[in-house]
């Protein structure tokens, strides 16, 4: 396989992986704008646009916050490099330039999607819209998922799941952080009845609010989603279940076995940590703390897979 | 499709039913599947205008159909051409016994941009410089074939003519069981085979490794290049994925550089190699020349192989098929005047707003004028033109090509086509069961070229 074609794949999944964050981050600030807003608390749409890093991009271009232009920005605005009409017209051209280590179903997923996102970019959309926006985002990028299904299980579909990893573990983190910092400022809210209900719109942002009440019993506590979303490997977006899966794809790699190797050393510690950590632990050591680290973490992963296999 | 004012031909008397039950409101749902279609697959095209950036050809579902007699003729004498604008190829960059026997001007040949002197004295795998061939024919009112041009270097559209055939397949299935069409679907792995057998004589391989080489998903036929290594099976590299290394050509891999047998490149000779082309372009793998000339690696074609359909040249081709082949040609030429010789650019002069002036270096249906259909200044114009650089333009008459029956806005209208099949020569010569049937959609319109306006039709080859 080329190593442009490796770094291409890579970039597809993260691309609709990011898609997907920015469409689930619409929505977590439409549901926050449906309560009622008491004291102490950011405005929502401010932490959307922390949360997908896209405030200082969006504060150059508009005075006020307000929910029309936020949503126009995440989702249609060209000027925002994470706009979801960007991470899709970037898919698409990355795919269209590896089509060929793709098969006729992925590249129709990405390729359709595109079509519908001009069109819906056409069409004046109302602020009531964005449900419908956000579950046609999740339902194209499932779709492209699914397609997936369909590949060689080649080093190809190993680089693409590889950048679908690393691109969650990373939205996965940042979530959290903002849950943390951005929605509650202030620490005496922290554990409150408020504080529970942002719990809870975070978990319907990672499309795990019923899985969690499936996974653990009783009363919804900060601790229990915190051990949800960063420890339980059961859970499709935590992070021991994307870092599991960053070195299941890594290792099932055939090429250059001395590169993949020198990768996994430096990825080793996280992932036992992650396996053997108790929640506990971490709140004491401090979430912030351990997601930072864990932040920082990936970005090396990633920036030593660009590295080593993409040049 | 029609013999005489209102006779059908034989062979299209079933289309022809078919398409007396087909409502209005059918053919508007096909129209809009197969727009659709085009879309999502992608194969679409740019154009000059920077305001479309990708835009799709016209599909017309009304499917042009050869029997398989007249096919065959045409099989003969494409092969007949490819092979003697091989044996030119070959014969020009080595003895030149062509210009010794005072056929062609030596002029002619050396001082044209496309004759590439660099590889003079070198001989491709198989002496085959140009393996893949599209010509460009037209039928006039007569029956009869006649060649409009030679496409030797990269021609494109063999994309077009498999996906016409593939949404036919699923819009009308009906059509192909109670009509018995040749399959055109195994031409990408022909096309393997035919690069396969190219491969250079320091390969020791029996599976050489082929890659096609593109300029970037900005190159119009971009669609085409996916399309054909998908189907085939190879990498699609760009120059930036090719390295020269020793004697060989590599590409760079994940697993480290893997060594490359056959290039299949659909760029132009000037961006090959900046040691041996244009220094200036930052395109090109520096040394791919001398890998190439000391047999480490085949480049398809040949660099230099775009001098065998120079308009210029394109006179000289029945000539060439009796000088190498000692055969009488199969397929005649259009009637040409080359203004570089006197008498000629006489004639011309004094017919313009009778003839067809095209530039000799020109493609895509610019730069050329249509004398019965322009106005008096641009027919002036090309007079200028014509005095002062005579070499660069040919002429012809205009043709009455032979029309097809078209669907224009749900009605059937005959509107004017040309074919372009595609021939395969390596081990074997060979020709692709159908073609790229392009169609004037414009009404009186003589210019099938999909940048001005051109779309295209399904080509049916009948079974015997």
């Amino acid at each position: 396989m080329l190593s442009r074609t490796a770094e291409y794949l890579y970039w597809i999944s993260r691309y609709m992986e990011r898609a997907e964050t920015n469409a689930r981050l619409l929505d977590v600030g439409y549901r926050m704008s449906l309560f009622p807003n008491p004291n102490g608390y950011n405005n929502e749409w401010e932490s959307v646009l922390a949360a997908s890093g896209a405030i200082q991009g969006y504060k150059n271009k508009y005075d006020i916050i307000e929910q029309k232009k936020v949503e126009d920005y995440l989702f249609f605005d060209e000027d925002n490099p994470s706009s979801v009409y960007n991470c899709i017209l970037n898919a698409r051209n990355n795919a269209l330039v590896v089509r060929t280590s793709f098969t006729p179903e992925s590249w129709l997923a990405i390729n359709k999607t595109y079509q519908e996102i001009l069109k819906l970019r056409n069409n004046n959309f109302n602020a009531s819209d964005l449900p419908n926006l956000t579950e046609w985002t999740i339902e194209q990028v499932n779709l492209f998922r699914g397609s997936l299904s369909s590949l060689l299980r080649n080093d190809g579909y190993n680089f693409l799941y590889l950048g679908l990893f690393v691109e969650r573990a990373d939205n996965s983190a940042r979530l959290l952080d903002v849950k943390y910092f951005v929605l509650l400022p202030k620490p005496q809210y922290i554990g409150g009845n408020i504080d529970n209900m942002q719990w809870s719109i975070l978990l319907r942002s990672l499309s795990s609010f019923n899985a969690f009440r499936w996974a653990y019993d009783g009363n919804v506590t900060s601790t229990k989603i915190a051990d949800f979303l960063v420890l339980n490997s059961d859970c499709p977006r935590s992070l021991s279940f994307c870092i599991q899966n960053i070195v299941k794809h890594l290792t099932n790699l055939t090429c250059s076995p001395e590169k993949v190797t020198k990768i996994y050393n430096t990825l080793k510690d996280l992932n036992t940590k992650i396996q053997e950590e108790k929640i506990e632990s971490i709140v004491d050591f401090g979430l912030h703390e351990f997601v930072t680290q864990f932040i920082h973490k990936i970005s090396s992963v990633d920036s030593d897979i660009q590295k080593e296999f993409f040049n | 499709m029609y013999q005489s004012e209102s006779l059908i031909r034989n062979h299209y008397n079933n289309i022809n039913e078919w398409l007396e039950k087909m409502t209005a409101k059918v053919i508007n749902e096909k129209n809009a599947e197969a727009e659709t279609h085009f879309r999502n697959i992608g194969i679409t095209f740019s154009t000059n205008s920077e305001t479309a950036r990708e835009r799709i050809i016209p599909f017309d579902l009304i499917p042009r159909i050869f029997t398989f007699s007249e096919w065959s003729k045409l099989e003969k004498g494409v092969i007949q051409r490819a092979k003697a604008l091989n044996a030119f190829l070959a014969d020009i960059y080595n003895q030149g016994e062509i210009i010794k026997a005072n056929i062609i001007p030596k002029e002619l040949i050396f001082k044209k941009k496309s004759f590439e002197v660099s590889m003079f004295g070198f001989t491709p795998p198989r002496s085959i410089y140009s393996p893949i061939i599209g010509i460009d024919l037209v039928r006039t009112n007569h029956n009869e074939y006649f060649v409009l041009e030679d496409n030797c270097r990269t021609p494109s559209g063999v994309s077009y003519m498999l996906e016409n055939r593939e949404i036919m397949m699923r819009m009308f299935p009906d059509l192909f069981h109670t009509n018995r069409v040749t399959p055109i679907d195994d031409y990408p792995t022909r096309l393997l085979q035919t690069l396969m057998s190219l491969a250079p004589i320091k390969c020791n391989s029996s599976e050489p490794v082929c890659v096609l080489l593109t300029p970037g998903p900005l190159n119009s036929a971009y669609y085409e290049h996916s399309f054909l290594s998908d189907q085939m099976g190879i990498e699609m590299v760009e120059s930036t994925d090719l390295f020269v290394e020793g004697e060989y050509l590599y590409m760079k891999t994940v697993d480290g550089p893997k060594k490359v047998d056959v290039v299949y490149r659909r760029i132009d000779d000037e961006f090959l190699d900046p040691l041996c082309f244009n220094p200036h372009s930052v395109i090109g793998i520096p040394g791919i020349m001398d890998v190439y000339r000391t047999g480490g690696v085949n480049i398809c074609s040949a660099p230099g192989a775009g001098i065998a359909d120079d308009k210029a040249i394109y006179v000289y081709v029945p000539e060439m098929i009796k000088f190498y082949l000692g055969e009488q040609p199969i397929l005649e030429n259009v009637q040409t005047w080359s203004c570089d010789k006197n008498d000629d650019l006489t004639y011309v002069l004094d017919n313009l707003s009778d003839l067809v002036v095209k530039e000799v270096d020109g493609s895509g249906g610019y730069g050329m004028l249509i004398g019965p259909k322009s106005s008096k200044s641009s027919i002036e114009e090309f007079r200028r033109k014509l005095s002062t650089n005579p070499r660069g333009y040919i002429a012809q008459p205009l043709l009455d090509l032979s029309f097809s029956p078209t669907l224009i806005k749900n009605q059937v209208e005959g509107r004017r086509v040309d074919l372009r099949p595609f021939c395969l020569i390596g081990e074997n010569a060979q020709l692709s069961s159908g073609g790229l049937t392009r169609v004037a959609m414009n009404e009186g319109s003589f210019v099938v070229n999909s940048s001005q306006g051109g779309g295209v039709k399904d080509t049916w080859v009948l079974a015997e």
